[in-house]
């Protein structure tokens, strides 16, 4: 092992009085990757900003000692720093959308990263620009160097802003979640140049993350947090195989890849036989049969928007059997929305029929459709903007039962009740507002939302897309109870194609208002026929748990060519 | 430029002219139902001296024995071809004496102007980057000058540089320095929501994700702030400098006043008092010209500032994917 590039030792963080940190220590050798892990709150990002020195003046003091090259950097003055920057330490961000600035060009931001090199010909600048532009696999550099940020794609910006990270050659690269804000296929393209950009440049990388399978996948070795103090720390390879602390154990057992089968035995409870083969039914056999609770034929829907015609739906089809579990699966763009919108609705197809509960709901009055929605609730996919956070979970709850006039108000009342027990609520929680509540809390009041009206359908858009890891296990777990007891049907719609497997008995595949492929769950998933579905697979970090649990080792020394 | 950008810029041209139009034509009316007969009280003050013909002449001219309507119709018809008209108290061209008081005036609001944007951005500038307590005093200052009237700020001025320090004289208005510190008097409750606006978008630019990578980049607070931050906070304060300029207008009728210097404010307290309608219709129908037209450009400017502005624009993504 050679020499150690980065070492923090004893770091304590504190907001004022609030200690968000507590005497963290690790240490990062020259050309290794390490990660650190943890949920929100766990002080990852805290620790990342106070390496490369970006927490807010005069809000946070760190105390400790962080080393680069041996070299205190806490105590230092900004002005000896400053040079230090870019050049020795590099930053990715999160969110690539919000991390150049809107009004001006990418060319004329990468200019402030080229000159770290020292270079002052803004010719040899602007070609050195380009050659790392196309390096990232920016197919139009020239074009991408004169766009403004919000002319490009998410995974577009967030090659950029590695590109102007690598740029400068900076022998430490501290990435804050790079890849969270994208869609998956895109996410492991992203992980797949970095990965082979550190070993061809000789970066050290020091990943923030919440996805373990990520960080064993990408780094040499992890450092599991939890508020704020270190867990366990140790190689990926024995903290993925043998987690010694049963936070690292429990979030091992909370990655959707590692435990495909993970709610499958509480869920088949309620259709005893294993029906799998006909479960799914292609759409053009699909029949008026009374154990189809949701029947999408032929779906077409038209939208044009700045006078070009957008494709949304594209004879998409799909059905789904009474307490069975169905999954929509697609990247952004795929129309996935926009079939939840036409089932629900809001929207009216420009052809193809689309039945509820043996219901048709096309062609229908507003008040028809309505009646028909009470059948068919949904559930959003982010619990901090789907609850108004001016009302009580009470009143959000009722909200439902008011606009549909169900019962007395004493009747009311106690459904409000019994529908927060059932998504394992206290009942004080009632007289509370949203924003005195945790992000599972709310999904668990949506939920309790949807179940209200006692439906028969159940739309789970993106259902825990916004919550931490071990959160989504526990509403998943919820989901699955709920429906073995009340014997719902999901349509679960998602991006992450490891959740699915856990919950979807059927999936249909989309992609630019098609579908691809469809059909059981474990057959898509052992044998897919389409190269995107294909995609799709690969993109899930660790896929196959026998190779992550037995070859990581293998993979982590060689990811060049594990991922080439 | 795109034809989008065209259209946008014909169509908001075409706003402006409507606005213009309709200030013009709510002043007449304004001016018309105000009491007082300006034929009575004006045409034959005996002090004028007008004969008999020439009251029939300028009756006439004006359609003033015709209904309010007709009478609109041939001044807005005049007003349209660049006529104003003759002063009822003193028989010169309304747009010699506008001509004459126009300069002043334009020297004065123009050098307020720059003089508020520069206390506006420096106040900014200190709010953001001066240590802890100092940034809070700055902060206050744009509430303090927004609450001491124009008129202290100027006698204070005139007492202390005019009276004390002997740096203009009080009897040549129209000096620079004289003209500075008049600038100045206009500038300081102008300044003060300029500054204001800045501050916070400041305060909301520096908080984005950008600022932070662009300061990993090593970029030095100064230079963030020069390079990153003054455009995107810019764009607000542009809307804001537009409005600014009707206050500039306005104030400066006080600051003429006091620092005794000639110009529109003095022009327009003489035609209210002597109820000269055609030089009170040309400078309000002026300064509703003057007004509309910061404001078309600070509008036509933002889609040039802000590249998100642009509609419609095919984006890169859609043709090469991700």
């Amino acid at each position: 092992m050679s020499a150690d590039l980065l070492t923090v030792e004893g770091l304590s963080i504190a907001y004022g009085p609030t200690v968000v940190v507590h005497d963290v220590s690790f240490s990062l050798a020259q050309g290794e990757s390490l990660a650190l892990i943890g949920e929100s709150g766990s002080g990852k990002s805290t620790i990342a900003k106070a390496i490369l020195r970006l927490l807010p003046h005069g809000e946070a003091t760190a105390t400790g000692r962080v080393a680069l090259n041996g070299r205190d950097v806490l105590g230092l003055p900004e002005k000896q720093f400053r040079p230090l920057r870019g050049r020795e330490l590099g930053f990715i961000p999160q969110d690539p959308a919000s991390a150049l600035n809107p009004v001006r060009t990418i060319g004329a931001q990468a200019h402030e990263a080229a000159a770290l090199l020292g270079e002052t010909d803004p010719a040899v600048r602007r070609a050195r620009i380009l050659d790392v532009l196309e390096q990232v696999g920016l197919p139009d550099p020239v074009r991408v160097y004169d766009s403004y940020p919000h002319q490009l794609s998410g995974g577009m910006l967030q090659r950029v802003l590695i590109a102007l990270t690598v740029l400068p050659r900076p022998s430490l690269i501290v990435a804050d979640e790079p890849t969270s804000a994208l869609d998956v296929t895109v996410q492991k393209l992203i992980l797949d140049m970095l990965t082979e950009l550190r070993q061809e440049l000789d970066i050290s990388l020091l990943l923030i993350t919440h996805d373990l399978a990520i960080a064993a996948e990408r780094a040499d070795s992890l450092v599991v947090l939890k508020d704020g103090a270190v867990q366990e720390s140790g190689s990926s390879r024995d903290i993925f195989t043998a987690p010694q602390t049963d936070y690292a154990r429990s979030l091992q057992a909370d990655v959707p890849a590692l435990h495909p089968d993970r709610y499958r035995a509480q869920r088949t409870v309620f259709a005893a036989e294993p029906t799998h083969d006909v479960v799914f039914r292609p759409a053009a056999v699909a029949s008026r049969s009374t154990g189809l609770q949701i029947d999408v034929q032929g779906v077409t829907k038209r939208f044009s928007a700045g006078g070009k015609d957008v494709l949304a739906c594209d004879g998409v089809s799909f059905a789904v059997e009474r307490g069975r579990t169905h999954a929509l699966v697609g990247e952004s763009g795929s129309g996935k929305t926009t079939a939840v919108r036409l089932l629900l609705g809001l929207e009216q197809p420009d052809s193809g029929r689309i039945s509820v509960a043996g219901q048709s709901t096309s062609g229908r009055s507003r008040a028809e459709v309505r009646d028909i929605r009470r059948h068919l609730q949904l559930v959003y996919q982010n619990p901090f903007t789907s609850l108004d956070p001016t009302w009580r979970v009470g009143r959000i709850v009722r909200e439902p039962l008011d606009q549909f006039g169900v019962g007395t108000k004493p009747e009311r009342a106690r459904r409000v009740e019994e529908a927060l027990a059932s998504v394992g609520l206290p009942t004080d929680v009632a007289s509370r507002r949203p924003a005195h509540l945790s992000g599972g809390q709310r999904q668990r009041v949506a939920i309790a939302r949807a179940l209200v009206v006692r439906p028969d359908v159940v739309v789970l858009d993106e259902p825990t897309s916004a919550l931490d890891v071990s959160v989504q296990a526990g509403i998943l777990e919820l989901l699955s109870k709920l429906q073995r007891e009340l014997g719902l049907t999901y349509l679960f719609v998602s991006h992450d194609l490891a959740l699915v497997r856990q919950v979807a008995d059927t999936v249909s595949v989309l992609r630019k208002g098609q579908v691809v492929e469809a059909g059981a769950v474990e057959d898509i998933f052992s044998r897919p026929q389409h190269t995107y579905t294909r995609a799709l697979l690969d993109s899930i970090p660790l896929a196959t748990p026998a190779a992550a649990l037995g070859g990581i080792a293998a993979e982590a020394k060689q990811p060049a060519k594990a991922t080439a | 430029m795109t034809g989008d950008y065209r259209r946008f810029a014909l169509t908001r041209a075409g706003q402006a002219i409507v606005v213009v139009l309709l200030a013009y034509v709510f002043t007449f009316l304004i001016i018309s139902v105000l009491p007082g007969d300006a034929i009575t009280n004006t045409l034959r003050d005996p002090q004028h001296g007008l004969s008999e013909e020439d009251i029939q002449r300028i009756v006439a001219f004006y359609g003033l024995d015709q209904p309010v309507i007709v009478q609109l119709l041939l001044s807005l018809g005049r007003f349209l071809t660049g006529e104003l008209g003759f002063s009822l108290q003193s028989n010169l061209p309304v747009s010699q004496i506008v001509g004459d008081a126009l300069p002043s005036t334009l020297t004065l609001a123009t050098t307020a102007l720059l003089i508020a944007i520069i206390f506006a951005v420096a106040i900014a500038y200190g709010a953001q980057y001066l240590p802890g307590k100092w940034a809070a005093i700055v902060r206050s200052i744009p509430s303090f000058f927004l609450s001491v009237p124009n008129f202290v700020i100027g006698l204070i001025l005139i007492e202390f540089f005019a009276f004390r320090l002997h740096s203009f004289t009080t009897t040549d208005p129209h000096s620079p320095v004289a003209t500075l510190f008049a600038a100045i008097t206009l500038a300081i409750p102008v300044s003060a929501p300029l500054a204001e606006v800045l501050i916070a978008s400041l305060d909301h630019e520096s908080r984005q994700e950008y600022a932070l990578v662009a300061r990993s980049r090593g970029l030095s607070e100064a230079r963030l702030f020069a390079k990153h931050l003054v455009k995107p906070s810019a764009l607000p304060s542009v809307a804001m400098v537009a409005l600014i300029v009707g206050e500039l207008l306005g104030g400066s009728v006080i600051t003429e006043t006091i620092f005794g210097r000639d110009g529109i404010g003095t022009v327009v307290q003489k035609a209210v008092t002597g109820e000269d309608q055609p030089v009170l219709q040309a400078v309000v129908s002026l300064s509703a010209v003057v007004f509309v037209a910061v404001n078309l450009v600070a509008d036509l400017a933002s889609p040039l500032l802000d590249p998100r502005v642009k509609l419609r624009e095919t984006k890169l993504k859609e043709k090469v994917g991700a």
